[in-house]
């Protein structure tokens, strides 16, 4: 559905997007992940015809972004940063412009209007002053414009910054329902939302894709992390054949309880797997082992890892 | 054309939803009318020439507030990215933004036919000469608007935009005066002159106030008004580019 091939913007001495590829399937729902100035609006923006690329092509439907533009923008329903709107106008109104300069037929236009109204939860304010919304009504008139063309794509950007976490969620749920009928890419820098709404990730870093693929395959890359262990046993003696019996895996103490503790064993450096090892020594000491769990690399370590270049693997997936 | 209407409908309603087409409307009309029935009472022959000879002078300070907003304000809201992202040619935006501001000042002057109908009832009017000069009125007007827009494409700030069209249009304004035209044949080569002067929208409104409706005036002024609204459409597709 969407092509991009080596793209680039340049914003005078600034390099915005550094040849970034990606290519977006019909129905898929892609989160654009990034620190703040990674790229995410500026490929938006190109894709939605709003800015000229400074090399590389874009295509969405088949269609270049830049030599057939008006075509590419018929088939986009787009939500800008911050959620730009005519505040003097009605809701009814301006979804009613939307939808005409969208093209939408005449006779159609009722119907567009009144599904986009019932989708983004608007009936109660229709005929209110678009001004005299909450952010979170904005949000969703935001969403209705991008929607009331029916477009095969949606193109998000950071629909849910500055809501309040009652008005993310509603606004999650809209985007998840809409990623039923459209193929959507939205870019955000909250991670639960990718985890949330988004069948795959693409993550951007400095006007680079670093990562690009499922959750779980982006999770997959992040070296697994340490056991977790509640152990009913003297402590010292407990770290002391730690120290002992598991070389390379270095233990502490997370939590003390009145009863048992919580240790933390690295499992970095080691080689054979650490469950077992780690289980068969409590049980010959005669201890009691209550939990034993391996930490799960979440998103947000993935990310972390990616945009802070404090890893050395910054290889395409 | 229909994405031009469309654009041209929205605009249109937007001047009467926000306070500042009333706020203009009073304002423009109360000095307008102030300064023409002043000449009149103080024993001028009743006609409506004080009424158009104030209009540019008025027109000059009014009209820069009133076109400052259109393209300065969309960008500092941001909406300027929706309406480029619409399936609509630049030209089409320029177009429709350019055509709601003529009809609401089209509007602004029906609002003065008050003045030479009340002549009207008191002792005649010769009426071609004054609807000639309405239709100047307008085509001077438009190309004021012109100029006014294209100065809001180049800025955000709705203040800057303002003061720049003023200053341009008093100039070009200036220029085009019988007074300055006079002067400067005392110093200038007069071919010159001829050019300088033949730039500036005033000469064309004279020439047409005089009751003559010369069809290269008009061309004049749809050739002012398009040169603009080009740098305008120019500057707004430059900015795609830069980003």
């Amino acid at each position: 559905m969407i092509e991009v091939d080596r793209l680039q913007k340049t914003y005078g001495f600034a390099q915005a997007l550094k040849g970034i590829s990606f290519s977006v399937r019909k129905g898929e729902v892609v989160g654009f992940l990034g620190p703040n100035g990674a790229g995410k609006s500026t490929t938006m923006k190109i894709l939605t015809g709003y800015l000229l690329p400074s090399g590389g092509r874009a295509s969405v439907d088949g269609l270049d972004v830049v030599d057939e533009s008006l075509a590419v923008r018929r088939r986009i329903g787009y939500l800008p940063e911050s959620t730009p709107l005519y505040g003097e106008m009605r809701v009814d109104d301006y979804l009613l412009f939307c939808a005409e300069i969208r093209g939408v037929p005449r006779d159609r236009r009722r119907s567009a209007i009144a599904r986009a109204v019932e989708l983004c939860g608007l009936p109660r304010v229709v005929g209110k002053n678009i001004v005299e919304l909450s952010k979170g009504y904005r949000q969703r008139v935001g969403l209705a414009q991008a929607i009331v063309h029916e477009p095969p794509v949606l193109i998000l950007d950071e629909p849910t910054s500055g809501l309040d976490p009652n008005q993310i969620v509603e606004v999650r749920k809209l985007i998840e329902r809409l990623g039923e009928e459209h193929t959507v890419v939205l870019s955000t820098h909250y991670l639960q939302e990718v985890e949330k709404s988004c069948s795959r990730v693409i993550v951007v870093h400095q006007g680079e894709i670093v990562a690009d693929g499922t959750r779980e395959q982006l999770i997959a890359r992040q070296p697994a992390g340490g056991l977790v262990a509640r152990v009913r046993g003297p402590e010292a003696a407990v770290l002391a054949q730690c120290g002992e019996l598991l070389p390379g895996c270095p233990v502490t103490v997370l939590e003390r309880g009145s009863d048992a503790n919580v240790y933390r064993v690295e499992v970095g450096g080691a080689k054979a797997p650490v469950e077992e090892a780690f289980a068969r020594l409590v049980v010959r000491n005669g201890w009691d082992l209550i939990e034993l769990q391996r930490e799960r690399p979440s998103l947000e370590d993935v990310f972390r890892a990616l945009t802070l270049g404090n890893e050395a693997e910054v290889a395409r997936a | 054309m229909r994405e031009s209407l469309v654009i041209f409908r929205r605009e249109l309603k937007s001047y009467f939803y926000s306070p500042i087409a009333y706020v203009f409307g009073v304002l423009f009309l109360g000095v307008l009318l102030y300064h023409s029935v002043e000449l009149l009472t103080n024993g001028v022959q009743a006609n409506m020439q004080g009424f158009f000879l104030m209009l540019p002078y008025v027109l000059l300070f009014f009209l820069p507030v009133l076109t400052m907003r259109l393209w300065a304000e969309e960008r500092k809201l941001g909406t300027i990215e929706l309406l480029m992202t619409f399936p609509v040619r630049v030209s089409q935006l320029v177009a429709g933004k350019f055509l709601a501001a003529l009809v609401f000042l089209a509007f602004l002057l029906l609002l003065t036919l008050g003045l030479p109908l009340t002549m009207h009832a008191f002792g005649g009017i010769d009426w071609p000469p004054v609807l000639g000069m309405y239709l100047a009125s307008l085509l001077f007007a438009g190309s004021f608007v012109a100029v006014g827009m294209f100065f809001s494409s180049l800025t955000r700030d709705q203040i800057v935009a303002s003061l720049s069209s003023i200053v341009t249009l008093f100039v070009l304004h200036r220029i085009g005066e019988p007074a300055t035209i006079e002067l400067a044949n005392a110093w200038m080569p007069a071919m010159l002159v001829d050019l300088l002067s033949g730039i500036s929208p005033h000469r064309y409104f004279l020439s047409i106030a005089r009751g003559v409706l010369d069809t290269r005036d008009l061309l004049y002024f749809a050739c002012f008004c398009g040169f603009f609204l080009y740098c305008n459409a120019l500057v707004l597709q430059h900015r795609r580019q830069k980003g």
